[in-house]
């Protein structure tokens, strides 16, 4: 290596030789040299860069995403998380719970009455379940669109009028969402393509949920469920959404799913699924049109 | 008795060999194939594969026992591991088995001789057919051919000689002879004895290899290039016994030369004549391809026929369909040589001398220094006696008193003797061996039919005799030669002459193969012409220079590394195989790397003190073979320079092939180091890394290796292996800093390109990594609101490890693209094969269905292959200006490790004129055309030109000349 190069010194030379006043083998003209170059070599190349990232977000809108190929069609996500897909708590023990709770009181927040009272950015979409909203064009000039109300009071019991959600109760809540996809409407089902048990019970202009238990020996000890929200599904006049720009006060619509009658003490395997024609399911992506859950409610 | 001279009769003999098998040991049990192959599955970076296998495979047992499959992830990932170990591990085997068969096959192309005395018959035949009860003689360097016991011997000399003690000691097979003549029989010991056979090789160990840089680098497209060289070169009739010895050579700066053999073709042959007074020059080209002299003159009839009766050298019989040249004769060296001059001029000599009856000959001896011979006439009226005479020409003038002159007899006055002597002075300068030649018609009244000529009375007429003319013979050059010594000039490798011989005749070869170079001078020849003493003049001045053997002795070594140093052109004559190897340390001592041919034992030392030890193949013996890094199947010089050429272009090779390698390691380092400091999602992942590493990328760095040389590879000074390294600091910084930050950049912008697209904004990218990775967050909002699930972030990662593979792909393109060449530009050869290959496997990767939860391939759009091309464009136009600066400021502090041209080849294509000196100008005329008086003002006023073009290039350059 460098130190042998003259085969004097060594590397002590190498690092600093004080004849030459030279350091690892350059003099500081030279490194100042090298410095320079380098600094303009990076300099243009980061130049370019930045000029092609640049010219790259030009031709990209700010309302419509170019492809979305990979976040379609939506996930179905449920407050509050779960861990490990699984969500387990102690009815004696109000630590174990409060967390999944607060999780829930952060995300009804924005559908607080007092927070949707603006006219000039919500209005009032009916109470049943009906035709998408057409709000114009994502790219037209129409600026901020609109957004429904949601009303916490459809969630019932899960609307946080009762601070534990029903978790206190051994009656736990659940809020689900579809995920949000810009310009997305969902279609909904085809009757003959639903459970045996959602056939001909379903309100139309509606996405349908329906949660079930995994494995067939648990279907007992789930008990009842009950589906809180406009019409037990997810209305499509909330849709389509219009993205953060143009949909700042979007309020996507929740279902509560609470397990009113649940076994205790025991792991429950528990699918939730929402049906519709553009609402595909994947074996790799879990949480695509469904989710599961493990629950477990320790008495 | 009868059997020791007759030996074995050759059906007996068969009859052995059939029933014992050849006279060979069995090779050494190598390792079996199936190590080998093991070995290649359990190098260091495949072991740590295995290691990470065996944990996924372990974390996959896990997730089974415990019931629940989440996912095939760890299975495929442990299964892709081990493909690739696997894979690898078969290329390199293949790589491995390949070149252990071309270097076993070398083995075969030099087999042992053996000279077997059969049916009385001495016979060369190879070693392995010999069986037990052969005679076989052996002489100096011999190797012994099997294990032997020794009948009669003279002055045998063995380096193992704890043998048996007994008057017929048993040698062992493989011992080196070092002298003496040996007549012998096989004795076989049966095998028990093998480790002395590997003593025996312990004399001639394989030379300490120095090759750290080569060996401290696992590189597979080393041995690739290192065993399809070597193949090249076997094709060439230069074999190679270790494969590092092609890459030395071509760093070879010095090439000490023999000159019997190899800078000639090691036979005597007719080059001059001189009769009519006029000096005639014969044709010595091997394949007799020359023009031949006149033959009209009556003169010559009489010299010619005085050759061919003067003559005691036969034909061995059977030869007639091999070429005049190619026959083998019974005769001295000079006798050959007038013989097949004869055959050729006059033809069918055999007949001719039958036409001549001869009557009696006293044959050559060194106190006459002459030879005759007495014949009747053709012309059976004519009874007068003819004596013909040869021999040394001064002793053959003494004896004549008239001078054939176009068939006319003149009396031999001052004034041709003078001219006699100039002509012998003349041919003895140009180091040829001169013969006199002089005949008389006896008077029929004296010497009537049925006299009876005493040799030993002398008892007939020997003086008074009509001299004929002189025959000059010398050991002509190779045609091949003279445009090899060029090559090597041009090569900036200096040719060193080493020689047996007498310096006039060394030098004589040497001005005529270009080692001594047209116009310069030696010392003395320098004291002559200003006719000052040698001690007055300027060493320096004098670029020639001819040390003899006496000299040499007298010198010290400080004395002797001068004279290298001062005098470029170097020939030593008149050496024993002792100092050769002085030579060759001395040259070493001033640096430089050395190349030395040889051929007998005693160039052994030599030849192992050299770094490339050169053996002849044909003249050399077993000993010089053993010792040589190099074997030389035609024994020609020009084979060297072909090595050399291959030596120089591994190296070039290997250079390129390494730079493309160690350039993508950036683009594949960085994307780490910012998803680390930036913390932007993963933008490539280990198993893309792995798919670059291992299979997209091997094609092409293999492919660099064979690559053709570029055209200048013979135009640049030798590198100096100790600052030219394979790796050196240029070649890495270059590819490291430069060409590789380019290539990690042109990954990111198809990575931001590819996230911006799908909905991740660059600014929401950086610091998003602990949310993106977070597998609970199923909502996680990109730059428009929308959510994604973990799973599809998931994807979209691959799609980045995707895109930013498909970016390194490309650039890498345009890397090996720039790589061709180091110099040149890279506008030449076609690559789109590569292109091909490379765009192929990328395009399997990444649109096979299954790719991506197997490999992490997502299929990518279209449009993502093309972001990077524009980096791939900018790589190639920064390097093809890099390449232009180069080729601009040849030697300029900036480009320290790019070899330099050499001043000889510092020319355009055009105009090969460079001058050497002040006044000398050389000039290949074989690259230029002279068309018009321009191009010869071009040339300037030089007072000497140096040509390698041939006589008719150079008349028409004189023609041109006298225009100006």
């Amino acid at each position: 290596m460098p130190a042998n190069k003259d085969g004097d010194g060594g590397w002590k030379s190498f690092l600093w030789n004080s004849e030459k006043k030279e350091f690892l083998g350059r003099t500081g003209c030279s490194w100042l040299k090298i410095f320079i170059f380098y600094v303009i070599f990076y300099g243009c190349l980061a130049g370019i860069f930045i000029g092609t990232i640049q010219a790259m977000l030009l031709t990209l809108s700010n309302y419509k995403p170019t492809y979305q190929d990979r976040v379609a069609p939506p996930g179905l996500s449920h407050t509050p998380r779960s861990e490990k897909a699984e969500i387990s708590y102690s009815l004696s023990d109000e630590d174990t719970y409060r967390f999944l709770t607060k999780a829930m009181k952060e995300l009804l927040e924005p559908y607080s009455e007092e927070k949707q009272t603006d006219e000039n950015q919500f209005e009032d979409c009916g109470e049943n379940p009906a035709i998408y909203k057409n709000r114009g064009e994502l790219e037209s000039d129409m600026g901020k669109r609109k957004a429904c109300r949601f009303k916490k009071s459809w969630l019932g019991a899960c609307s946080g009028e009762d601070p534990h959600f029903g978790f206190k109760d051994g009656k736990p809540c659940i809020l689900v969402k579809l995920n949000r996809i810009v310009n997305f409407r969902p279609k909904a089902p085809a009757n003959t393509s639903l459970p045996v048990n959602l056939q001909g019970k379903v309100q139309a202009n509606l996405i349908p949920i329906h949660c079930s238990s995994k494995k067939e020996e648990d279907a007992g000890k789930i008990g009842e469920i009950k589906y809180h929200g406009m019409g037990s599904g997810f209305p499509l006049q909330y849709y389509p959404y219009y993205g953060k720009l143009l949909h700042p006060q979007y309020l996507q619509p929740l279902v509560a799913v609470q397990f009113v009658n649940i076994t205790q003490n025991t792991d429950l395997r528990i699918e939730c699924k929402v049906y519709g024609e553009n609402i595909d399911y994947s074996e790799k992506d879990r949480y695509q049109g469904r989710f599961d859950l493990k629950l477990y409610v320790k008495s | 008795s009868i059997y020791l001279q007759k030996g074995l009769s050759s059906t007996f003999a068969q009859e052995v060999l059939e029933r014992d098998g050849p006279n060979e040991l069995k090779p050494p049990k190598g390792t079996p194939e199936y190590v080998k192959f093991a070995r290649q599955l359990a190098g260091g970076l495949q072991c740590l594969m295995w290691v990470a296998a065996v944990i996924c495979f372990i974390a996959f047992g896990i997730e089974i026992s415990k019931g629940e499959i989440s996912g095939y992830d760890d299975l495929y990932l442990a299964i892709t591991l081990i493909a690739v170990v696997v894979v690898t591990g078969c290329f390199g085997y293949y790589q491995e088995f390949k070149s252990t068969n071309i270097i076993a096959s070398f083995k075969n192309l030099v087999p042992q001789q053996a000279l077997v005395i059969r049916d009385g018959q001495k016979n060369q035949i190879n070693a392995n057919l010999l069986v037990v009860g052969d005679l076989v003689e052996i002489k100096g360097g011999d190797r012994v051919p099997a294990d032997i016991r020794v009948i009669t011997s003279q002055g045998c000399k063995v380096p193992n000689i704890q043998n048996t003690p007994r008057t017929h000691p048993i040698l062992f097979r493989s011992t080196v002879w070092l002298s003496g003549t040996e007549r012998s029989y096989p004795y076989w010991l049966l095998s028990y004895l093998y480790y002395i056979l590997n003593i025996c090789e312990c004399m001639f160990p394989c030379k300490e290899l120095e090759k750290e840089t080569l060996q401290s680098v696992y590189f597979p497209p080393l041995q690739v290039c290192l065993s399809l060289t070597a193949k090249r070169l076997a094709r060439k009739n230069c074999v190679v016994k270790n494969l590092e010895a092609v890459e030395t050579l071509g760093s070879t700066s010095v090439l000490c030369s023999d000159k019997t053999g190899t800078l000639t073709q090691n036979r005597m042959t007719v080059a001059h004549l001189w009769f009519d007074n006029m000096i005639h020059a014969a044709d010595t080209t091997e394949d007799q391809s020359g023009q031949s002299f006149d033959q009209s003159s009556e003169t010559w009839r009489a010299l010619g026929r005085v050759a061919s009766l003067c003559n005691r050298a036969v034909f061995k019989p059977n030869q007639e369909t091999v070429p005049i040249p190619k026959r083998i004769v019974v005769g001295d060296a000079s006798e050959t040589a007038l013989l097949k001059f004869t055959e050729l001029t006059i033809g069918n000599i055999i007949d001719y001398r039958g036409r001549f009856k001869k009557i009696c000959e006293v044959p050559f001896n060194s106190t006459n220094k002459f030879q005759l011979s007495i014949h009747e006439l053709e012309d059976p009226l004519d009874l007068r006696y003819l004596l013909v005479m040869k021999g040394a020409p001064e002793r053959i003038l003494e004896r004549c008193s008239t001078i054939l002159i176009k068939g006319q007899e003149l009396p031999l006055d001052e004034q041709w003797k003078e001219a006699f002597q100039t002509a012998y002075m003349d041919l003895g300068g140009l180091g040829e061996r001169v013969l006199g030649f002089c005949h008389i018609y006896l008077n029929e009244k004296e010497f009537p039919r049925g006299y009876t000529f005493d040799t030993d009375e002398m008892n007939f007429t020997t003086s008074g005799l009509c001299f004929a003319g002189l025959i000059s013979m010398i050991d002509p050059p190779r045609a091949t030669v003279p445009d090899a010594v060029m090559k090597c000039r041009t090569a900036g490798i200096r040719v060193v002459m080493v020689t047996g011989d007498h310096p006039i005749t060394a030098r004589a070869i040497a001005a005529n193969v270009g080692i001594i170079s047209e116009g310069s001078e030696t010392v003395e020849d320098i004291a002559t012409r200003l006719r000052i003493p040698v001690e007055q003049v300027k060493k320096s001045d004098a670029r020639a220079c001819v040390i003899n053997g006496g000299q040499l002795k007298d010198m010290t070594s400080d004395e002797l590394d001068d004279a290298l140093r001062n005098h470029p052109e170097m020939v030593f004559a008149r050496t024993s195989p002792q100092q050769k190897l002085i030579i060759v340390e001395s040259c070493q001592r001033l640096g430089s790397i050395v190349a030395v041919t040889g051929d007998g034992v005693n160039d052994s030392p030599a030849l192992k003190k050299a770094d490339i030890g050169i053996a002849m193949g044909i003249a050399g013996s077993d000993a010089a073979k053993n010792a040589a890094d190099m074997i030389l199947l035609d024994d020609n010089f020009a084979s060297i320079v072909t090595g050399v050429e291959q030596g120089r272009l591994i190296f070039d090779n290997l250079k390129k092939s390494i730079a493309y390698t160690l350039t993508k390691n950036i683009p594949e380092l960085t994307p780490y180091l910012i998803y680390i400091t930036v913390s932007v999602p993963l933008p490539l992942g280990c198993i893309t890394i792995l798919f670059i590493e291992l299979a997209t990328d091997i094609f092409p760095s293999v492919s660099l290796a064979y690559e053709k040389a570029e055209s200048d590879i013979m135009h640049l000074k030798p590198r100096n292996p100790r600052r030219d390294r394979l790796v050196n600091e240029a070649l890495a910084v270059y590819s490291y800093f430069q060409i590789g930050a380019i290539q990690s950049f042109a990954g990111f912008t198809d990575y931001f390109t590819a996230m911006a697209q799908e909905g991740w904004f660059p600014l929401l990218c950086v610091g998003l990594r602990s949310q993106w990775e977070d597998v609970r967050l199923q909502d996680l909002q990109d730059s428009y609101g929308q959510e994604w699930t973990y799973s599809q972030r998931l994807y979209q990662e691959y799609t980045c490890y995707t895109v930013f593979f498909v970016s390194i792909e490309v650039c890498q393109i345009a890397d090996v693209l720039i790589r061709k060449t180091r110099r040149l530009s890279a506008f030449q050869q076609g690559f789109f094969r590569l292109v091909l290959f490379q765009l192929c496997l990328g395009n399997l990767l990444c649109y096979c269905p299954g790719m991506p939860n197997i490999f992490n391939f997502m299929p990518i759009r279209v449009q993502w292959w093309f972001v990077p091309l524009p980096y791939g464009i900018l790589i190639f136009v920064y390097d093809e200006i890099r390449k232009l600066a180069v080729r601009r400021h040849p030697g300029s502090k900036y480009f320290k490790s790019y070899p330099l041209l050499t001043q000889m080849s510092k020319c355009t294509h055009t105009a090969c004129l460079v001058p050497v000196e002040k006044y000398y100008w050389f000039c290949q005329l074989i690259r230029i055309s002279i068309t018009s008086r321009a191009d010869l003002e071009v040339l300037g006023p030089p007072a000497m030109f140096f040509f390698s073009g041939g006589p008719d290039k150079m008349d028409f350059f004189v023609k041109q000349n006298a225009i100006l």
